[in-house]
């Protein structure tokens, strides 16, 4: 293999990674940790109404 | 491991090959799809035929829903199970939707598959419901129904007066309204379960000799096996336990009876109409059951009154080690049941004589268990005038 053919191999794997990354991110990623926030808030507001003042009934 | 390393490598680094115009396109892109997708998945789980797909909310609420004005009526409109059970506040919806996850858990554990199991838990989520209505200070029906929108003249006249007081304080509607779109749980005989709750079932072992009180209005035994009732002991009634035995307790009460009659209700004090026991006939009379000591005569009514001490069995249970619970619960219920309708008075603001005649007159117009109805008699009685000093 010539310098430049290794040069292309490693240029199609570095771009292959970085598509990866973003699939991942975007697919993945980001997508959980919006569930995970948005959950986590109700799950906060909801912990407040428990412990804070509210009267049963 | 590895993966996250090269990934971790991959995103610390200015991407290379791909231009920051299609990375920023689809992260733009993705965030449409995907806040697109968690509305409308928010949305899905926010529609009556998500809630009715299962079978016991399909079988229970939805039928009694049907039989009710917010099912059908001459304006054609329609209340949906989430127009009234779901915020709709984002925030408050969120946390509905995360409350919900305990829903999900009686789902798989089958909590209320059944009819029976579905009744026997009714008032307690009724209770839950109620409170967050009352939390939420029923914006649920508010979206709505709105004061400001009502034709008084088009009400009766007692329907104005307190509607216009609610009105006036932006009342929350199921303080008055409650029932009217499913079936009431039964209050009249159910044992305060929410009263439980706060208090507790009390001990499971007892010290011989030490003073107990009753968290339930609870049946007397004659013997420590035997079916036979001898009476009942009312709530938050100090008694002394004498002896223990398998499910059952020996207790000593002691209070006062006016000689008249079997003389088989027993009061808290002498010329107090508190109860603290009241027994069968057959337990009046049989030997030993009541002892008798020094008579006094109440000179308001001319009637002469006795010390007794009473010694019977009941079930270990229900006996609580500190008598403050019952009341800090018995304040709380006064104070909200009876401020929905009016200033509630002060607890000391009558006699001990006296409160029984006022609250019986009042309580038809709350929804109030037995026990709790006795309890909180007793604890307005107990801090009436005739026990707590007015500072004037």
């Amino acid at each position: 293999m010539t310098t430049k053919q290794i040069d292309q191999e490693e240029s199609k794997k570095r771009k292959r990674k970085e598509l990866k990354a973003l699939g991942f991110i975007i697919v993945v990623l980001f997508p959980m940790l919006s569930v995970f926030a948005v959950g986590g808030y109700g799950l906060i507001i909801w912990l407040m109404q428990i412990f804070g003042g509210v009267t049963p009934h | 491991m590895k993966w996250l390393m090269n990934l971790w490598q991959t995103l610390n680094k200015p991407a290379k090959y791909l231009t920051l115009g299609s990375i920023s396109l689809t992260a733009f892109v993705m965030g449409i799809i995907f806040w697109g997708g968690f509305n409308t998945a928010l949305e899905a789980t926010n529609t009556e035929e998500f809630c009715i797909s299962c079978h016991s909310m399909e079988s229970k609420p939805y039928q009694e829903l049907q039989q009710t004005v917010h099912w059908s009526n001459h304006s054609g409109v329609r209340a949906t199970c989430p127009d009234c059970h779901v915020p709709h506040n984002w925030g408050r919806k969120i946390a509905r939707k995360m409350e919900a996850s305990s829903d999900v858990w009686g789902w798989v554990f089958n909590t209320v598959n059944t009819s029976e199991k579905f009744e026997d838990k009714r008032l307690e989520m009724a209770s839950r419901e109620w409170a967050r209505f009352e939390r939420d200070d029923s914006l649920a029906c508010k979206n709505c129904h709105n004061y400001d929108s009502m034709k008084w003249e088009s009400m009766s006249k007692l329907a104005q007066k307190q509607m216009k007081r609610a009105a006036e304080k932006d009342q929350s509607c199921v303080d008055c309204h409650k029932g009217i779109a499913h079936t009431l749980p039964d209050m009249g005989t159910a044992r305060a379960p929410q009263l439980i709750a706060e208090v507790g079932t009390g001990p499971s072992k007892f010290t011989n000799e030490q003073y107990y009180f009753s968290a339930l209005t609870k049946p007397l035994f004659f013997s420590a096996k035997g079916d036979v009732e001898a009476g009942t002991l009312n709530v938050a009634t100090k008694v002394k336990i004498l002896e223990s035995k398998e499910n059952r307790v020996k207790v000593s009460i002691s209070g006062w009876r006016k000689q008249i009659g079997a003389g088989r209700v027993i009061y808290f004090d002498f010329g107090i109409n508190m109860l603290t026991a009241q027994l069968s006939k057959e337990a009046a009379k049989t030997e030993g059951v009541i002892n008798g000591f020094e008579e006094k005569e109440d000179e308001m009514t001319g009637l002469k009154w006795q010390r007794v001490e009473t010694t019977l069995w009941t079930d270990a249970e229900y006996l609580i080690t500190e008598q403050q619970p019952l009341w800090d619960y018995a304040r709380t219920t006064f104070r909200s049941s009876c401020s929905v309708c009016h200033t509630q008075p002060d607890e000391a603001h009558f006699d001990a004589n006296t409160w029984p005649g006022m609250f019986q007159g009042m309580i038809a117009f709350v929804n109030m268990d037995q026990d709790t109805q006795a309890l909180v008699q007793k604890y307005l009685q107990q801090h009436s005038s005739t026990f707590v000093k007015k500072e004037h």
